[in-house]
């Protein structure tokens, strides 16, 4: 790591400021993660963004289970539906806030100059921030759903063990997603009022617009099922919803014709494409912010 | 036991390693004839004790007799035709494993097939068997406590566990069928259905044109429907517990022109539709009774068609259904009653309230859901479901009544909290254990990392980078 040339840093080589051994690249992405976890730690959102998740999520939990507790038996019913709308409503709003404020913020304060002096490159950056961001919201979330487990073990037992691991882990890959987008929109605009606002509207298109839009289409123009899974799989938040159902039933015949048609079609190969749309959604948004960074920097 | 026979097993294949021409090992396969003749030698009405062994072939009792088996007696068709077949009324069959019978479909080929009754099949193991038990015209018959697995075949081309085929007065208790079609009964009355278990098949108990029978405490999981009951009348399902069959068209229970059927407390969870009524009753008196029932987490609790009238439905429990209750194709069920005697059901979704303290809520149940409206009429927006784009549907309707579509049912007297239910309790019980680990290392985890983050050595260099940023603020 010592040939990287001059070029690739921002500003005047400052490293040998430094300690020495401790200046690879990975070590100097490590070191923004850590301070971006450690800001998100000392403000006020991130509070607020747990406490939140965890009281929903243990309140759900507990209200799922009220009903079953005689069959022993927990099952996909509607307030497990309720748990899935709480995560769709709260978790991207949460990633794209964070993630559209990060570097906006920065650039909007003056301050990503002045970081861009260190003698770091932009890609580290970018990188260690949203590293710092992603750990700090899956911590939190592990907790909220940590919490949320022991009300679980407490009335149902080990009941759908499984497809809650994999809810979490599902969960983690959303936020990650809507971090990303967050990312890309933060580097695209100036300031931190306009990030925020482009994140509220790419929220209200994911979660409300885009299927009202496509159930508007399917009703008027008659799709068939292979077009309206095709359509619906783009957004990342459907593929999230259809990934934590194929994994509680084995099956999509809960959504009905387009369900049954995904399961026919695609078999066991369903959850990696489910689970691919949301990778491209992490890796995607990601890549193009890190593009646009490298070219427009700090200004 | 196990240890012994392995070791006679070793001690026989050396014996006949070094005298072939000699020695009959008892595991040696021998043909059924063996069976045969000793049959061909008893009496009528004797006992015929086969003794331990593997007989090939397909076995044909002809004669009123006992046959035991005296440990344990694998008669084998080598994958061709039905295994045995009870030719005459007055066979008791008890303690065989039945397997390799033929799988074509042309003739059908079975374990056990009873041509005349009553007999007895009782304590036996039927495996990889095309047909498990079926009776023909054999009344009286009594099927008790075997274990019927199937062929390997794809759900259409498996054939049924038990048939019966115009066997009136027969006794099906404790028998446990896997991987196969239907338990099925054709043209066959006055039965006694107890403590089966189904899973893994197509129907799990299935009636046609078979009336005046009462089911209970069978346990139906994993089938594509639990019990469809067609064209058949005067039934009762009592205490049954019917869990997660969700074919594509599946039902917990399914009504067919039936009149007179009573379900009453039938544990219904986590099934595609738990109970499907289609025109039933059918007849001009004929009523339909669903009392005392908890159906919960099916995709729909009660789905009925536009024109089904005469049913009573009453001091059931509908829990957490995605779906409480909906018409096939849109419309209201306004033709049957959601009450007896001032009772209704329980809903977990009922909005009203309870200030009398009486048990009966104060206001009528009677939801309406635009959203669902719309999935009736048009399914495919089905994949919408649990996404926040219903739940904005529903509130647009709130706040624009115009739009608020007439209710399909309404329940005057809703019960305020889960009526006292006599349920079929599920056998296995979960381990807490892992759900509690899974808890405390997600917890354990995301404080550590917190803290580990927070207390690394590479604080300095955060620090001096926290001091630059503030000299610039």
């Amino acid at each position: 790591m010592t040939t990287i040339s001059n070029d690739q840093y921002c500003g005047l080589d400052h490293r040998s400021n430094f300690s020495p051994g401790h200046t690879s690249k990975g070590y100097c992405t490590l070191l923004f993660a850590r301070r971006e976890f450690l800001d998100a730690l000392s403000s006020r959102w991130f509070l607020l963004y747990t406490i939140a998740f965890s009281m929903l999520s243990i309140s759900v939990s507990y209200m799922s289970l009220a009903g079953s507790g005689s069959q022993g038996f927990a099952g996909f019913g509607r307030t497990t539906a309720g748990l899935l709308n709480l995560i769709m409503l709260v978790v991207p709003l949460m990633a794209l806030i964070a993630g559209a404020g990060s570097i906006a913020g920065e650039r909007e304060r003056g301050t990503l100059l002045y970081l861009l002096a260190q003698p770091i490159t932009r890609t580290e950056l970018l990188f260690g921030k949203y590293i710092g961001l992603a750990v700090a919201m899956c911590c939190s979330m592990g907790f909220g759903f940590g919490l949320s487990a022991s009300v679980l073990a407490w009335k149902a037992g080990g009941v759908g063990l499984g497809s809650f691991s994999m809810l979490i882990l599902l969960t983690c890959m959303l936020s990650l997603a809507m971090l990303s987008v967050g990312m890309l929109l933060s580097v695209l605009s100036r300031r931190s009022g306009v990030a925020t606002g482009l994140g509220l509207f790419c929220w209200l298109v994911l979660v409300f617009l885009s299927d009202l839009g496509l159930m508007a289409g399917t009703v008027i123009f008659k799709l068939r099922v292979q077009e309206v899974f095709a359509i619906a799989i783009f957004n990342p938040l459907q593929a999230f919803k259809m990934g934590v159902i194929v994994n509680m039933n084995a099956s999509l015949d809960v959504l009905g014709p387009v369900g049954t048609y995904a399961t026919r079609t695609f078999g066991d190969a369903l959850s990696w494409l489910l689970a691919l749309t949301i990778v491209a959604w992490i890796i995607l948004p990601l890549l193009f912010a890190m593009l646009v960074f490298r070219k427009r920097g700090g200004v | 036991m196990l240890k012994s026979r392995t070791l006679i097993l070793l001690i026989s294949i050396g014996v006949i390693g070094l005298a072939t021409p000699f020695s009959i090992a008892s595991d040696q396969p021998q043909s059924v004839d063996v069976i045969a003749e000793l049959i061909d030698q008893a009496d009528d009405g004797a006992t015929v004790t086969v003794p331990e062994g593997i007989y090939q072939g397909n076995l044909i009792v002809s004669k009123p007799i006992t046959l035991l088996a005296n440990g344990q007696v694998i008669i084998d068709a080598l994958g061709s035709g039905t295994v045995i077949e009870l030719r005459t009324e007055g066979i008791t069959l008890r303690g065989f494993t039945v397997r390799g019978s033929g799988s074509t479909v042309d003739h059908e080929p079975a374990g056990v097939r009873a041509f005349d009754g009553p007999v007895i099949i009782e304590d036996n193991r039927f495996e990889d068997v095309y047909f498990g038990i079926d009776l023909r015209q054999s009344p009286e018959t009594i099927i008790r406590n075997n274990f019927i697995i199937g062929k390997e075949l794809e759900l259409g081309r498996r054939g049924d566990g038990i048939r019966l085929w115009w066997s009136h007065g027969c006794v099906i208790q404790d028998n446990t069928a896997i991987d196969l079609r239907d338990m099925v009964f054709w043209y066959s009355e006055d039965l006694i259905i107890e403590r089966n278990k189904v899973s893994q098949s197509r129907y799990g108990l299935h009636f046609m044109y078979s009336h005046n029978t009462v089911m209970s405490e069978n346990e139906l999981t994993d089938n594509s429907v639990g019990i469809y009951l067609m064209y058949s009348n005067n039934i009762t399902l009592k205490h049954n517990r019917v869990v997660n069959n969700r074919g594509s068209s599946g039902y917990g229970i399914g009504l067919k022109d039936c009149d007179d059927i009573i379900i009453q407390d039938n544990a219904l969870l986590a099934n595609r539709v738990g109970v499907y009524i289609d025109n039933s009753p059918s007849s001009v008196d004929a009523v339909g009774l669903i009392t005392r029932n908890r159906l919960s987490f099916n995709e729909i609790g009660l789905l009925a068609t536009p024109i089904t009238h005469d049913n009573v439905i009453t001091e059931n429990a509908f829990i957490e259904n995605e779906e409480q209750v909906t018409v096939h194709g849109g419309g209201q069920l306004t033709l049957n009653s959601f009450e007896k005697d001032g009772r209704g059901n329980f809903w977990s979704d009922y909005a009203g309230f309870d200030l009398e303290n009486d048990g009966i809520g104060d206001l009528p149940h009677a939801p309406r859901s635009l959203f669902r409206n719309l999935l009736a009429r048009e399914p495919n927006l089905r994949i919408f479901v649990h996404s926040p784009a219903q739940q904005a549907i529903e509130l647009t309707a709130r706040a624009f009544p115009d739009l608020s579509p007439q209710p399909m049912f309404t329940d005057p007297h809703p019960l305020s909290s889960v009526p006292a239910l006599q349920l079929m309790s599920s056998s296995d019980s979960t381990n807490p254990w892992p759900m509690a680990a899974l808890s405390g290392g997600l917890l354990l985890a995301s404080l550590s990392v917190g803290w580990f983050i927070i207390y690394t050595p590479g604080r300095s260099q955060t620090q001096r980078l926290h001091h630059l940023r503030s000299v610039d603020a």
